[in-house]
């Protein structure tokens, strides 16, 4: 008799910390999880940034697989509006499950650093040295972000909130998530999470090829677009190595909260230029890279929420959004078309919508959308040099949101 | 509400990150942000700018410098290869032997396509094809160029 009672309470306390009772508890996590079956469609069907889409959507699937007790949950979204102190970590570090812990390295701010670290290896900022006033239309195109921020302000939303949402419109997945994490990590509690903003800075980044070319063709004639620009001049190996320790310098001395990700972004690219630490950047470009990408990404996820999405203000940042992208591309299309105009014509306006920092999606729109128009037109080493101007740009207007905004 | 105010406000992480903003931190985050970015990146296209003109003005001093080391040594011995030597500069007009490199390369191409199909060619004149049409490319490199770029 004895036996059976215990084993009627065993199996009781396994029914009643199962997850299916836990579904009954939290039935909106079935939804959630529906959502995250819609991201790994996109990602793996349509190939929407899928080495971005495949690991966050996998962290959106496991952070709402239900479950009844706090210590089977993998993530806790209440860790992350606590006060931050010591207990604070020790908490996170003693009670939190696997994803809270690999989500340390997005609170803390490392895996957007050093995806920038791989990024800076990989980058050839030589059509930017070569054509330096590249840099201008990298910077109009932070526009988007600046505009968006109004746009979100006036639709209600915190200025952390509003922060967060802009800087999608740098098309840049790490800075997004950098800043948000930054700017949403104070123990106020906001309608918006860094998971959140990270898809949709990644879904409309893979909607670059869609968003832009409409803009580009309503705002360019047939004569603008076919314009050809004259063959980049060579560049020395010494520039290219001094080039990211001036940049770095410039930012750091002007807008030192964007130091860390400049920083980063041109060490890599220093390693990459200077010839003599290939090891250093194999490892940087092609290891870490891929080990943080799949940290970050799977981490990021997991801060999907079903209080995050099935919210109003997940519409309003897949709105804003939207717009952010477009702002951003049509601010770097007004001012190439005013650099045409003020150069007589030298400067194709196609490559303006290159400012956009998703390098080198960006710059292939350009590529193929003048190659449309004139099939022995070749803008795009043209367009790398705004693409990875903008990179520089929406750095250093994430340098400015953090320091105007309190966190 | 005036500009200094906004301003002001914009001082050091002055707006807490939980409230609403008003119009002054609206219109001084857009214009001090906008502002910034193109200060900083204007400064860039400066100081690149400059040292692109003091790197040309480098290259071009050394490469007339080898070039006299050149036309010096040359008379004795073949000049020594020297670190990222600027070649256009250097490289004496196509000389003859190069022509007739070319030709018998040719001529082989013709040997192998007459031994291909039983009948016998003969090379006349070889003559450097002069393209006018799609901006100065023949049509194989605009075509190989074109390829290139493709996947993109």
């Amino acid at each position: 008799m004895e036996i059976l009672n215990i084993l009627k309470d065993i199996l009781l306390g396994l029914w009643e910390t199962s997850g299916l009772y836990g579904l009954l508890d939290s039935p909106e996590k079935l939804i959630m999880i529906g959502i995250s079956f819609v991201f790994m469609y996109l990602a793996i069907v349509k190939e929407f940034e899928p080495l971005l889409l495949v690991p966050i959507s996998f962290g959106m699937f496991l952070t709402n697989l239900p479950a009844v007790l706090p210590e089977d949950f993998m993530y806790h979204a209440e860790f992350w509006t606590m006060e931050q102190n010591a207990d604070w970590l020790f908490t996170v570090l003693h009670d939190g499950g696997l994803l809270d812990k690999l989500y340390l390295g997005v609170k803390l701010q490392i895996y957007p650093c050093l995806i920038f670290l791989g990024i800076g290896t990989m980058t050839d900022f030589g059509p930017l040295i070569a054509n330096p006033k590249s840099f201008l239309l990298g910077a109009a195109a932070q526009g988007g972000i600046f505009f968006t921020f109004v746009a979100a302000a006036l639709m209600g939303m915190s200025a952390a909130e509003c922060g967060s949402i802009a800087i999608i419109g740098g098309a840049d997945g790490p800075t997004a998530i950098y800043v948000s994490s930054k700017l949403l990590g104070n123990g106020a509690n906001y309608n918006v999470s860094t998971g959140t903003i990270a898809l949709a800075a990644y879904t409309y980044m893979a909607l670059v090829p869609v968003i832009q070319p409409f803009f580009m063709k309503l705002l360019t004639t047939k004569k603008e677009r076919a314009i050809k620009m004259p063959q980049l001049r060579q560049v020395s190996k010494t520039e290219k190595i001094i080039f990211p320790i001036v940049v770095t310098l410039v930012v750091a001395l002007l807008v030192p909260s964007a130091g860390a990700l400049v920083g980063m972004l041109m060490f890599g690219n220093l390693l990459k230029e200077s010839g003599v630490c290939a090891r250093l950047v194999d490892t940087a470009q092609n290891a870490l890279m891929n080990i943080v990408t799949i940290f970050l990404g799977i981490s990021v996820g997991a801060t999907t929420t079903a209080d995050n999405i099935l919210n109003p203000a997940f519409a309003k940042i897949m709105f804003l959004g939207v717009v952010a992208f477009s702002l951003g591309t049509v601010s770097g299309l007004l001012l190439a078309k005013l650099m045409n105009f003020l150069t007589g014509g030298k400067i194709n306006p196609l490559i303006g919508s290159a400012g956009v920092s998703a390098v080198p999606m960006a710059a292939r729109i350009s590529q193929k959308v003048g190659a449309q128009t004139d099939p022995t037109n070749f803008l795009l080493m043209h367009a790398m040099g705004p693409n990875v101007a903008g990179v520089i740009g929406s750095a250093v207007a994430a340098g400015v949101l953090l320091s105007v905004v309190a966190y | 509400m005036n500009f200094q105010s906004a301003i002001g406000m914009l001082a050091g992480g002055s707006i807490p990150g939980p409230d609403l903003l008003n119009g002054a931190q609206i219109a001084g985050v857009t214009i001090a942000g906008l502002g910034i970015v193109f200060a900083g990146l204007v400064i860039l296209v400066f100081v690149i700018f400059l040292f692109g003109k003091l790197f040309d003005a480098i290259n071009k001093k050394t490469a007339k410098k080898q070039a006299d080391a050149m036309a010096k040594s040359a008379p004795k011995t073949a000049p020594a290869p020297k670190v990222a030597a600027p070649a256009p500069q250097a490289a004496p007009a196509p000389a003859a032997a190069d022509d007739d490199e070319v030709i018998a390369v040719i001529s082989a191409v013709v040997a192998a396509m007459s031994a291909a199909d039983g009948k016998t060619y003969k090379v006349r004149s070889v003559k450097p094809a002069v393209s006018s049409s799609l901006s100065g490319r023949t049509a194989w490199a605009m075509d190989g160029r074109r390829n290139n770029v493709m996947p993109f």
